[in-house]
């Protein structure tokens, strides 16, 4: 049996010394899609924050196992370095810094600490135009400061855009589809569902089953406060959108 | 009276002997403003203006008189701007070198010279040098117009245009006093763009007082940058300008280096309708000082200013920022901005930020804003996500906080320059 790409074994974190998540098992093989769902406070974002590393949520016990190794002492620029990718939920701006310089410099960023040769201006404006055509990002976004007045449509596809360009082997999306409009969701949707490959894992953090309709995660886990309460095949979503969570909370 | 504090300014003004022979005017000038020197106080930080600016270092200095000194262009190369370069004067310690200066054809109504060769001249200097700039009020502009040897000449006449910049370079070496001072005219709707560059490479601790003279007549356009690259300078600048009707001023000061500056900028806006904006920006580390102290005064009706000034404050340094808008009656329809925003890098690094309004007419739209704060560590994490370490990250975002007021720079070549200087100074991310 091929070893799991991300392993969380009884992870217990903690902000500001209060624990959110109370131990939390979850395996993802290389090429699976798996999607988290859970209410709000069930600590669905703090699981993602502490995979990318956020000096903040400090991980009390258990372990992050990825690629073989224990990441949880990685420094969050290691870890993106090493394929780990967080789109967020509330993407940052950045006056002032012009979203093509901020993906080359995090491009050239990771491939230089990969010792792979940079993108020179040519390749990357080559490599750019491309993935932006597939996120429908026009070429006046790119040359904008980093999320700046972008509406939140273009936020969560700037994230994508971003996820396309750092190509990373587990990507983890949180709530990507909040906000969105159904048009825009697709776009999301297409942009991910090309982004799958059977070296690419993501997990998918939502609140709603509507972008499971897009795209069709392996396995469905619920979160309720701070564990894993129940974890199947995508059929349980349609399960979630019908009954709600109550079901769950009265059955922990 | 001449107090203990000021014996060592005072000395040069005793020293000083015109570099040659000059007109009756000139020497009548310089010693109305030396009685003037001597019958000043230099502020103290007991002066409500200098509060924040303590002199003394700068009084205890061993300065020695400005003297020529060979430079090359090698030397000069840092400084250039490419782009902003086909015009250009250099004065060495005060003195004009005309081999390092360029001053090709000029459009009709165009006049760039050192002043020097235009002090016995028919283009009216007497009345029209230190007018605004006034040594009975500054000790600091007494000290200057005492002293100073030579400068910039900058006329720009009735409906001339000239569109590539003038780059004055002030450079200084040594331990000297120096005394740089330029007068710029822009006559009726006249269009010209001014970048001073103080200069100097690290060494002896020296002091720079500057005086420049903007004069702007109705409709005139005057871009002018100032930059201050000196790590030894103790500059001091006082940037007068004038702007009658609908004219158009627009005012760059980028602090790159200095070991104390203080930049004072006084805008009389006494016709209808005109316009000024005053940006500015400090990188202040080690145990740098650099203070910024603005009066726009509001003269006229409808008349309306822009200030935004960034500061970037690592180790010891310390910024201030001193911003007053005022508005006199009757000047209906004044419309005053004013924003201040200030980075710390450092736990020991300072910045200070008054903003003040003094407003004497109804009817009047005033905004200012002041904001001081580390870096966001939000957006810190989300770039060290993305794959930047913790130096990149916050090399990166003080590159954005301070290119905010660089990009406002509407002279191309030397907005370029800046946002390449501050690629090096932020330690380039793009590696090539």
């Amino acid at each position: 049996m091929t070893k799991p790409l991300l392993e969380i074994r009884d992870l217990h974190v903690a902000i500001d010394g209060t624990e959110i998540l109370h131990g939390i098992d979850l395996s993802i093989n290389a090429g699976e899609v798996h999607a988290i769902m859970g209410t709000n406070g069930s600590g669905k974002s703090t699981l993602t924050k502490a995979i990318a590393g956020h000096p903040d949520y400090t991980v009390t016990s258990g372990d992050i196992i990825y690629k073989g190794k224990s990441i949880v002492a990685a420094e969050p620029e290691d870890r993106a370095r090493a394929g780990i990718f967080l789109a967020f939920q509330y993407p940052v701006e950045i006056p002032g810094v012009s979203n093509m310089y901020f993906l080359r410099a995090a491009l050239n960023a990771q491939r230089k600490a990969r010792g792979e040769a940079e993108a020179s201006g040519a390749d990357f404006l080559a490599l750019i135009k491309e993935k932006a055509k597939l996120m429908d990002i026009d070429a006046g976004l790119l040359n904008r400061s980093v999320n700046e007045g972008f509406s939140g449509g273009e936020k969560k596809r700037n994230e994508i855009l971003q996820l396309a360009v750092l190509e990373p082997t587990m990507a983890v999306l949180d709530e990507t589809d909040s906000g969105l409009d159904i048009d825009a969701l697709k776009t999301v949707a297409t942009g991910v569902n090309s982004l799958r490959s059977p070296g690419r894992s993501f997990l998918l953090v939502t609140h709603y089953q509507r972008l499971l309709n897009h795209i069709q995660p392996d396995f469905v886990h619920v979160l309720l406060d701070g564990r894993i309460a129940k974890s199947g095949g995508k059929e349980l979503a349609l399960e979630l959108e019908e009954k709600g969570y109550a079901w769950l909370e009265q059955a922990v | 009276m001449t107090t203990q504090t000021h014996n060592s300014l005072q000395l040069a003004i005793d020293a000083f002997t015109p570099p040659s022979a000059e007109p009756a005017w000139l020497s009548e000038l310089r010693q109305d403003a030396a009685d003037s020197f001597t019958a000043l106080d230099v502020p103290t930080i007991r002066h409500e203006d200098w509060r924040y600016t303590n002199l003394k270092p700068l009084l205890a200095l061993k300065l020695a008189a400005a003297a020529r000194a060979p430079i090359t262009l090698d030397d000069l190369k840092p400084w250039l701007i490419d782009g902003a370069d086909d015009i250009r004067l250099v004065f060495v310690n005060g003195f004009f070198d005309g081999t390092l200066s360029r001053i090709p054809a000029l459009p009709e109504g165009v006049l760039i010279a050192p002043l020097s060769q235009l002090f016995g001249g028919d283009e009216g200097l007497p009345g029209k040098l230190a007018r605004f700039a006034d040594h009975h009020a500054q000790p600091f502009t007494a000290l200057n117009t005492a002293l100073f040897t030579d400068g910039a000449y900058i006329r720009a006449g009735r409906d001339a245009v000239l569109d590539a910049p003038v780059h004055v370079l002030y450079v200084s070496t040594g331990g000297q006093i120096n005394a740089p001072r330029t007068l710029l005219l822009a006559g009726e709707n006249a269009g010209i763009a001014l970048v001073e560059s103080f200069v100097g490479l690290a060494g002896e601790s020296r002091f720079v007082n500057a005086v420049s003279e903007v004069m702007l007549a109705s409709g005139a356009n005057v871009r002018h940058a100032k930059l201050l690259r000196d790590p030894a300078a103790s500059h001091i600048g006082w940037n007068e300008v004038r702007q009658d009707r609908d004219s158009a001023y627009t005012h760059h000061s980028i602090s790159l280096d200095a070991q104390l500056a203080r930049h004072n900028v006084n805008v009389m806006l006494a016709g209808e309708g005109a316009a000024c904006t005053l940006n500015g920006l400090v990188l202040g580390n080690d145990t740098q000082h650099i203070d910024n102290h603005l009066v726009v005064d509001h003269m006229r009706p409808r008349c309306t200013s822009n200030q935004l000034y960034r500061s970037v404050v690592d180790g010891k340094s310390r910024s201030v920022f001193s911003g007053k808008v005022i508005v006199r009656p009757g000047a209906a329809g004044t419309d005053a901005r004013q924003q201040n925003n200030n980075l710390l890098l450092s736990d020991d690094a300072r910045a200070e930020t008054r903003p003040q309004l003094e407003i004497y007419c109804d009817e009047v739209k005033c905004a200012h804003g002041a904001t001081s704060g580390q870096l966001d560590p939000d957006a810190v994490f989300f770039l060290r996500s993305r794959g930047l370490d913790t130096r990149q990250a916050r090399n990166l975002l003080t590159y954005a906080f301070a290119n905010d007021v660089v990009e406002h720079i509407k002279m191309d070549a030397v907005r370029q320059h800046l946002e390449e200087v501050m690629h090096e100074r932020f330690h380039g991310l793009l590696g090539e």
